[in-house]
């Protein structure tokens, strides 16, 4: 079975980030790029599934992101993919979720798939629409936020979350599922593992060999970013260290009083 | 001109505060952009949900009892919408940001080829033109997107982002939406299959939707006390449950309750935070929230620097004092 991860680079959400409000841009200073968090319970949902199914199955990663990024991408690889393809083009950037879905999809119809597996959300543009629209445009059905995933008998099968619990769906093949934490927590890459993806296959491709024509990135998109600002500081509060118990109580139920929550 | 379409997320008929947040707003954007307000419920329950949505100042209100919309995974609605959307023309598609709502949004963007922005906290429009504002980057930027190069845009909402004006805005509208039966879309056969849908929890009230959340962390030590100790004070303050990724990691709580990076975003009027630091990952899942209050055995934590209030104490003591307050408040003003 063949298995495609999308996986998207983002700078560390473990950073603190700030707009500079001058050029109205990220400060990339002191900011690392890493695998998309989500990103990688999607690897680890496909990992677990190559690990239950063996045989013949592959997980190959699929990167719309600079080349410069090829040593994030790497590391998926570390963690145990077997292969990546990396769209690496000046010609796709500021792509919105309509072009980036339809663009991954022809990358991914390219490599072939049985099962696509996305994470639900990026942490920077944080839309969590691109599965949906992905499953669009690769005309296969598309189960979302699966805390379990599970093939058998060439049929697929998930538990989705909901907000009060868990739906069971099952669906046929081909097929794209989008994942959420619940899957396990991503495993760390071994030291064999680390130099085992030295020698791995990371195919670069363009728009041009996907046979993309059209409108690409930013002319293409369907939305425009037209303002990118700081968010008002949030101030330092009062701290208080009341006597005891039922004191606490009392400034807090006053502070909300006075604020009008109660 | 454009239309403005608001997809209802209900259970059974029962829908949340955010459902009516978009129908006001919806009313408000269809009147700058010289289209209609309409509104789509679908499945079991939408009947008598629509009846109430009359209360709001939308022109139609489109439903269907179409049983298949809860047999089978996201794609009888997604038909449903898109056909709509074609056969209004040019529209904005307002949902909520929950996880059905994105899941529903990037479907219709795909069909539609819609242009999509998504988590906007305000709407504005300048000319016809739409600006979507929303917080980018966990809070780190604020982001104003325009659609161009479609007919469709299609914008997940947050709750608690937009005001909730029913009555005043019917009333000066004079007349009363029209429902409407919608005709189910041709041709389709479906193969996702909701073969189960397992409760757990109680889950009344969605932690995006709540005026309240109250959640816990590492601080409380173990499951127990989010159900003998924050329940009780979210149950008075009519908000929800949530936690930290740590609780979460522990097992105490469910991964649908934490909040923050890999988890929801919530921005309540009040969020209460206890026995939580308030690292990053935290942070970026609720500062937005109107009010922030924290409890914490130490007052060197992270989130007294941007907590509107942090009260440095026993946890332990402090909450069933503060539900006691709260309770009896309430019954007194009841």
């Amino acid at each position: 079975m063949k298995i495609v991860v999308t996986l998207k680079v983002v700078p560390d959400p473990n950073s603190s980030k700030r707009i500079d409000p001058n050029t109205k841009r990220l400060v990339r200073a002191g900011v690392d790029l890493v695998i998309n968090p989500y990103d990688e319970y999607a690897l680890e949902a496909a990992l677990q599934l190559k690990e239950k199914l063996g045989g013949d199955t592959t997980v190959t990663v699929v990167s719309m992101v600079p080349e410069q990024n090829k040593e994030v991408v790497r590391k998926a690889l570390a963690m145990g993919a077997d292969d990546a393809v990396m769209l690496s083009d000046p010609a796709l950037e500021a792509s919105d979720v309509w072009e980036t879905a339809s663009i991954l999809a022809e990358a991914i119809k390219k490599n072939g798939f049985d099962l696509v597996i996305c994470g639900g959300l990026s942490d920077d543009g944080s839309t969590g629409a691109v599965p949906g629209a992905l499953a669009e445009h690769l005309g296969v059905p598309g189960l979302t936020n699966a805390r379990h995933v599970d093939v058998a008998h060439g049929k697929l099968k998930i538990k989705r979350e909901t907000d009060s619990g868990y739906q069971v769906i099952s669906g046929p093949l081909p097929a794209m599922v989008s994942v959420t934490m619940g899957v396990g927590e991503p495993r760390y890459p071994s030291l064999k593992g680390i130099m085992g993806a030295k020698k791995k296959t990371i195919t670069m491709t363009s728009h041009a060999e996907l046979g993309l024509n059209g409108a690409l990135g930013a002319d293409g998109a369907k939305t425009e970013l037209v303002e990118l600002g700081a968010p008002p500081a949030r101030a330092k509060g009062q701290v208080v260290t009341p006597a005891d118990g039922a004191e606490g109580a009392k400034i807090i139920f006053d502070f909300l009083r006075q604020k009008k929550l109660i | 001109m454009q239309h403005v379409i608001v997809f209802v997320e209900h259970q059974a008929g029962h829908t949340r505060k955010v459902t009516f947040e978009l129908a006001t707003e919806a009313r408000r954007l269809a009147d700058a952009l010289g289209g209609k307000a309409h509104a789509v419920v679908l499945g079991n329950g939408a009947a008598a949900l629509a009846e109430t949505l009359r209360q709001y100042p939308l022109d139609v209100i489109h439903t269907s009892d179409d049983p298949d919309v809860d047999k089978f995974l996201l794609d009888p609605a997604v038909d449903y919408l898109e056909a709509l959307a074609q056969d209004l023309g040019p529209s904005i598609v307002l949902l909520p940001n929950t996880m059905y709502g994105r899941d529903i949004a990037g479907r219709l963007a795909g069909r539609l080829a819609a242009g999509l922005t998504s988590d906007v906290t305000d709407i504005t429009v300048d000319g016809g033109k739409i600006g979507c504002v929303s917080p980018k980057l966990g809070g780190a930027a604020i982001t104003t997107c325009t659609f161009k190069n479609t007919d469709y845009g299609i914008i997940t909402v947050r709750p608690n982002a937009f005001a909730l004006q029913p009555g005043a805005l019917r009333q000066a509208q004079g007349d009363t939406a029209q429902v409407q039966p919608l005709e189910k879309p041709g041709g389709k056969t479906y193969q996702m299959v909701i073969e189960e849908d397992v409760e757990e929890g109680s889950g009344e009230l969605g932690l995006e939707e709540a005026p309240a959340v109250v959640a816990g962390g590492r601080g409380l030590g173990g499951p127990e006390p989010f159900e003998t100790l924050l329940k009780p004070l979210a149950d008075a303050l009519g908000g929800a449950v949530g936690a930290s990724r740590a609780a979460a990691d522990a097992g105490w709580v469910p991964y649908s309750l934490q909040i923050g990076q890999t988890g929801k975003t919530v921005s309540p009027p009040l969020y209460i935070a206890v026995g939580i630091s308030g690292a990053i990952q935290h942070k970026v899942g609720m500062r937005t929230a109107g009010t922030i209050v924290a409890i914490n055995k130490d007052g060197g934590v992270p989130i007294g620097e941007f907590a509107d209030l942090l009260v440095v104490g026993d946890l332990f003591a402090i909450v069933p004092e503060l539900t006691k307050l709260v309770q009896e408040a309430k019954a007194a003003h009841a």
